[in-house]
């Protein structure tokens, strides 16, 4: 009896033994997945069409990877506060995070975000095939990069912190059965965009020429630097002085006055989401904002202009220069499970991912969904979007700290332009000698 | 320990709950916010890591012409809603102060406008002032009026959120005034009444100066509110256009969320406390002005009488 125990042992034994063995050698031939497998990361994501499509994709991953998500969606505005309380946190709730783009300044400067240099590096978590230079460069100069050339944009001494995710380009909308019908041309430059804009509402009476955002505050700043980095403008120059005041500031200004002056009824009072139903709702023939917009426009539930819409690229002053923003993903440096995090920001803009995303409505981050058959046949502008893209200016707004509070004096100084028709330049020169002021107290100028 | 002392501190005893829930729950967050006020603190720093800037962040908002602005707004905002509230409340209470069939039913729709959420009362308010669609508009195209900027002008998006503001808040002051009213001693009124006083005399000479009191707390209540407001006009018009409707409330809100200094945010909100404290203070000096100079004739009026 003892000896038939003792055999049955042994033979447990070496089963066990052989058992290590196989584990052993599954482990050194795992694929790169399998070590995360079970683990349960919980990210943060806005509520935004672009992520509601990544709602739809993200089982597939877990059914890919075994390892699962679980999401928190906030509205977008309110997001930014809530990381800023999550990231100070010793140990944080979230594993990988998606942040609106001025939020970069922020979060890169306090360290609380991951540098992705060292998973790049780490050859059990970087995917060979990922093909990086087949993201967008203006995404990715924009919202991904820091530290190189004025401190937020790539350079020598820049580097990634984040990938885009869910970002967006200016784009120009119009009706083309209005176009037909007064065998209007699309218009290619701020000339002709500016005549066009003014002279719809006398061919159309009713209608408005280009529905623009000019609400107070963000909004009509907003659509401020939409006109001013193709008309040849910028904030700051390269030593920090304010130069919204020059020529191409007050020419963008005047820009802005004629189109929301040439708008829809009310347009002074327009918001994104107001400017954006006046162009679904047939009031206004010309729309020019995010790409985000553009999944609606065939929705009959939301729009009045099912199949009337054409696009074209941002219309070129003395340089093409379409906005970028939106949003990218990163990993807080007090994330729990971060290495898992990255093999889902990985697989999420891979070629793969993006292209599912996209298929679901989702604003792509690469070049090749962009030019992709599939992704065309379903949404059609897409290849007009990928050529607007290439000219994607990561510098059309400063990224900076102090960039909020700017912003909001621009933007209150342009609505008093728009609504009480308050002087351009001298309203201008307001904006920049306070921006000055907040440049200086907040140390730019150190060095002079 | 003689049982005489025990006996003296039991009702410090009994007290000490809640003076403790007040330390905690009032003194605590606003020693806080006072300690704040002195920082250049933004959110993504711990509150250990500010740097101490003493008094700049309070010098500095009177250099800036936002905040200066932002206060103007606030001033004229609330004095202009609180005399109007209290001008219509008080007509409404003493007019509708009276047996009337359906009466209960007529005062609870008369304070409707009161328990709607304000996010709610701003949106609706925006689509009413909404330029092509919104109802007033319409109806003053339909008599062939032009269309009033609501609020895309300056000068009319204030009066369209002081309008907002009646409209929501007049049922509260008529509610209260008509509670006094009718908690008004009956034989004074009878008194008058006998007297031959009119409808006029017995509403100005008795039934206001008796109503008082609660005139003075209600004013109070929502002067204090009034500086306060924020949601219906975050949603109606954000602040703008321009600055012209940015209430103070809502710079302290962007200070904080949008500009990012928290320290200057909790500054302005110590300027606003401070405010507040001043108006409460006058007014509850004006009323104890008032009692003590009505018991001063009165002990007169004893002291004559036989």
């Amino acid at each position: 009896m003892s000896m038939i125990l003792k055999i049955a042992k042994t033979t447990l034994v070496v089963l066990g033994a052989l058992g290590l063995a196989t584990g052993a050698f599954n482990a050194a031939h795992a694929g790169p997945y399998d070590a995360y497998k079970g683990t349960r990361l919980v990210v943060n994501f806005p509520a935004h069409p672009h992520y509601n499509a990544v709602m739809k994709v993200l089982p597939e991953f877990t059914k890919e990877t075994g390892i699962e998500v679980e999401v928190d969606q906030l509205q977008y505005m309110k997001m930014r506060e809530k990381q800023t309380l999550e990231l100070t946190k010793r140990k944080g709730d979230y594993d990988l995070l998606a942040y609106v783009v001025f939020s970069k300044a922020d979060y890169v400067y306090a360290d609380q975000l991951e540098n992705l240099a060292r998973y790049f590096m780490n050859p059990r978590l970087s995917n060979p095939a990922y093909d990086a230079p087949d993201l967008i460069e203006g995404y990715v100069a924009n919202i991904g990069i820091a530290g190189g050339h004025k401190g937020y944009l790539p350079g020598p001494t820049g580097s990634m912190f984040g990938l885009p995710f869910g970002s967006e380009t200016s784009i120009l909308g119009y009706r083309k059965d209005i176009f037909e019908k007064h065998n209007l041309s699309v218009p290619k430059t701020y000339d002709e965009l500016l005549e066009l804009a003014c002279k719809i509402p006398q061919l159309e009476p009713g209608m408005g020429g280009l529905a623009s955002r000019a609400a107070s505050g963000h909004h009509a700043s907003h659509a401020f630097l939409l006109h001013l980095s193709p008309l040849g403008g910028r904030i700051f120059d390269d030593a920090w002085n304010p130069i919204v005041n020059n020529a191409a500031g007050v020419q963008a200004a005047e820009a802005l006055k004629t189109i929301v002056d040439c708008g829809a009824e009310g347009s002074r009072a327009f918001g994104f989401a107001e400017a954006g139903a006046s162009f679904l709702q047939g009031r206004s023939a010309m729309f020019l904002d995010s790409t985000v917009f553009a999944g609606q426009v065939n929705d009959p539930s939301k729009s009045k202009v099912v199949g009337k819409i054409g696009w074209a690229p941002h219309p070129m002053g003395v340089r093409k220069g379409s906005q970028t923003g939106g949003f990218g993903i990163a990993i807080p440096k007090n994330a729990q499970n971060k290495e898992a995090a990255f093999l889902l920001m990985q697989w999420l803009t891979s070629k793969k991912a993006d292209k599912l995303i996209a298929l679901q409505g989702g604003n792509p981050s690469r070049y090749s969904t962009h030019g992709d058959a599939e992704v065309n046949a379903k949404f059609p502008h897409m290849k007009t979007f990928g050529e607007a893209l290439k000219n994607a200016d990561p510098d059309w707004r400063p990224i900076i700290p102090v960039w909020g509070k700017i912003n909001a004096d621009l933007g209150t100084t342009l609505s008093k332009i728009l609504t009480e028709g308050a002087d351009i330049q001298s309203s201008l020169d307001g904006v920049a000698e306070r921006a000055k002021q907040i440049m200086q107290d907040a140390g730019y100028y150190t060095w002079n | 320990m003689k049982s005489s002392s025990l006996n003296k501190l039991t009702p410090y005893f009994f007290i000490a709950p809640a003076g403790l829930v007040l330390a905690l729950g009032l003194l605590y967050p606003i020693s806080y916010m006072m300690y704040a006020s002195f920082l250049d603190w933004n959110p993504s720093q711990l509150i250990g890591e500010a740097d101490w800037v003493g008094l700049k962040n309070y010098s500095t908002l009177w250099q800036d012409y936002a905040f200066r602005e932002s206060l103007w707004v606030t001033l004229k905002f609330a004095f202009s809603v609180v005399l109007i509230e209290m001008i219509l409340g008080l007509s409404l209470a003493l007019l509708l102060d009276r047996n009337m069939r359906g009466m209960s039913a007529l005062r609870t729709i008369f304070i409707l406008p009161m328990m709607i959420a304000p996010i709610v009362v701003g949106l609706m308010w925006r689509y009413m002032y909404h330029p092509s669609i919104g109802v007033f508009n319409r109806t003053l195209n339909s008599f062939g009026f032009e269309s009033i900027p609501w609020l895309s002008d300056s000068t009319w998006a204030l009066i369209s959120i002081i309008i907002a503001d009646i409209w929501q808040w007049t049922p509260f002051i008529f509610i209260l005034c008509l509670a006094a009213l009718q908690s008004l001693p009956r034989s004074t009124l009878e008194a008058a009444r006998m007297d031959g006083a009119n409808a006029w005399q017995q509403a100005f000479y008795i039934k206001i100066p008796l109503m008082m009191p609660v005139l003075i707390v209600t004013l109070l209540l929502r002067l204090i509110d009034a500086f306060k407001v924020l949601e219906v006009i975050l949603v109606m018009t954000n602040g703008g256009p321009g600055l012209s409707t940015e209430i103070i409330a809502l710079r302290i809100s962007r200070t904080a969320s949008e500009f990012r200094e928290l320290g200057v945010a909790a500054a302005m909100s110590n300027y606003l406390l401070i405010l507040l404290l001043l108006l409460t203070l006058s007014m509850f000096l004006y009323n104890r002005f008032i009692e003590q100079h009505r018991a001063k004739s009165f002990n007169a009026i004893g002291k004559t009488s036989p």
